[in-house]
């Protein structure tokens, strides 16, 4: 996961500021018990927003206190009690981030990848043997999806299939309800095709430059004699439907989830802040404001 | 049954003008015609009728029966002319109506080996694909193969109105209501001010008069 999903911060009350980012820390101290103190660094908000979204379906009230933690010493901050939603999304994170640090390895023997998986080995151990048919299916997903990329897949739709499919499972698994699983899956599918095109988008100068595989490049064929800047301009509207595309089909199932809290909070994600990342990253100018929350 | 009031997003004791309000809001969110090429229609449909059935128990406490069946009617003809997509315009063969059903299942595998089995690669053959393709979630494709629809046959209403609907679905998300509600950025920046003020200065000074005395 990559922490393309945040709120828009300036369209948020104080208070649901706090909450949010309460989910966020709540995710981050149950990492760092299940991973040790060093697995806090993989911490993301995409994983932040899985927490709040899977917790707003149950009816208990938000529980939490007002702490110190170890990173921000000085000032007491607002912390959710770790609970069924926060555990699993700490543990999708370490799973996610795991592969993700032994993907970088693989591909660009980047040392980050080894020196991150010792730290996280003890947690994706434990992860692993928490959920096993879940990690099966994704290490399944993933390992196609590396085999679509190695063949230099042109298809945008096929190439983001197995990360959305991914991201499916991983919503799916949170729900007994059967119903309310079928929906959540359908938010995580959309969600996880979101973010992978997002990324090809966000990557593209990188990709040209190193000459490594992104489904953009190869589908809208990029000239080696093409600017950069044009070429990005060049595909924006293509990239765009399907991005926001995407986001609509997940609003869609979103409106269908009976929602029992924090529901201001998840629809200033979903309408405003999923928008205004996709208009950033695809440089659509109105409302660039790229601060971390 | 769930609490109606809960059901309508209110508050208990709402009046009846805000119950009407709700009641004709929630329709447009979950109306047929949004979930058709999406997976959950069912569910989207069972919620509608859960909505239906609270608006009905509410207007009927409220004592205004004649209106409610009204609204109800109303609805259900929505719903008719909603569900009518599948049962469709003139080119419909059997095997065509096969493949829709399957997509409508969720059949999609099937669904793909008739369609690849088709021998000609028509405007019908391609407008089935791009249901296809939108109900499984690649939209880019299934985008492709719509268009296509549309400039073979760019008199069939049936293949114009799939390619119209999606483009309805992007744009109202893309300007959605909660996005344009009129948040901070709506306000003016300081180079917009500047403009405005230097744009009154210069007919002021058309007029004789001054605003900004030093320019």
């Amino acid at each position: 996961m990559f922490g393309y999903i945040t709120p828009d911060k300036p369209d948020l009350k104080i208070w649901e500021f706090e909450v949010f980012r309460g989910y966020y820390c709540g995710v981050c101290k149950t990492i760092a018990k299940q991973a040790g103190h060093r697995g806090r660094i993989v911490l993301t908000y995409d994983c932040a927003f899985l927490a709040l979204l899977i917790d707003s379906l149950d009816i208990a009230r938000v529980s939490g206190k007002q702490k110190r933690c170890f990173v921000h010493p000085l000032k007491k901050r607002y912390i959710v009690d770790s609970n069924f939603a926060v555990e699993y999304a700490s543990d999708i994170n370490i799973l996610l981030a795991y592969y993700n640090l032994k993907d970088k390895w693989q591909d660009e023997r980047n040392l980050l990848g080894p020196a991150g998986m010792t730290v996280l080995k003890r947690g994706h151990k434990r992860v692993k043997k928490k959920y096993p048919d879940l990690v099966e299916v994704i290490e399944e997903e993933l390992n196609t999806l590396r085999e679509l990329e190695k063949q230099n897949c042109d298809s945008i739709d096929e190439v983001s299939e197995p990360f959305a499919r991914l991201m499916q499972k991983v919503f799916l698994h949170a729900n007994d309800c059967e119903n309310t699983g079928k929906v959540l899956g359908w938010v995580g599918y959309n969600l996880g095709k979101w973010i992978y095109l997002l990324d090809a988008y966000d990557d593209i100068e990188d990709n040209i430059n190193s000459g490594s595989y992104n489904p953009l490049i190869v589908q809208f064929k990029y000239d080696k004699n093409e600017d950069v800047k044009s070429f990005k301009e060049r595909i924006r509207e293509k990239t765009e439907f399907v991005l926001v595309y995407s986001l609509s089909e997940l609003e869609k199932a979103f409106s269908l989830l009976d929602i029992k809290k924090n529901k201001s909070i998840l629809e200033n994600i979903i309408y405003r802040g999923l928008l205004i990342r996709t208009r950033n990253v695809l440089q659509m100018g109105a409302g660039c404001h790229e601060k971390s929350v | 049954m769930k609490n109606p009031y809960e059901v309508l997003g209110l508050k208990e004791g709402a009046s009846i003008e805000e119950i009407k309000k709700a009641y004709r809001e929630l329709v447009k969110k979950y109306h047929p015609d949004r979930y058709m090429d999406n997976p959950l229609s069912e569910l989207a449909e069972e919620k509608l009728r859960e909505i239906n059935e609270a608006y009905d128990y509410l207007m009927k406490n409220a004592n205004n029966t004649h209106q409610r069946q009204q609204q109800y009617q109303r609805q259900q003809q929505n719903q008719n002319t909603g569900s009518g997509y599948y049962s469709g315009y003139s080119n419909n063969s059997q095997f065509v109506y096969q493949i829709k059903m399957m997509i409508q299942n969720g059949n999609f595998a099937q669904a793909q080996r008739m369609l690849d089995s088709m021998p000609v690669r028509d405007a019908t053959w391609n407008y089935l694909q791009g249901l296809l393709f939108l109900r499984r979630g690649w939209y880019d494709r299934a985008n492709a193969h719509l268009q296509r629809a549309v400039e073979m046959e760019p008199n069939n209403m049936e293949y114009r109105e799939a390619l119209s609907r999606v483009n309805t679905q992007f744009n109202a998300y893309r300007y959605n209501h909660n996005y344009y509600r009129g948040g901070y950025q709506q306000s003016p920046d300081m180079c917009s001010i500047c403009t405005t003020l230097w744009c009154a200065d210069s007919l002021c000074e058309c007029c004789g008069g001054d605003l900004i005395a030093c320019c």
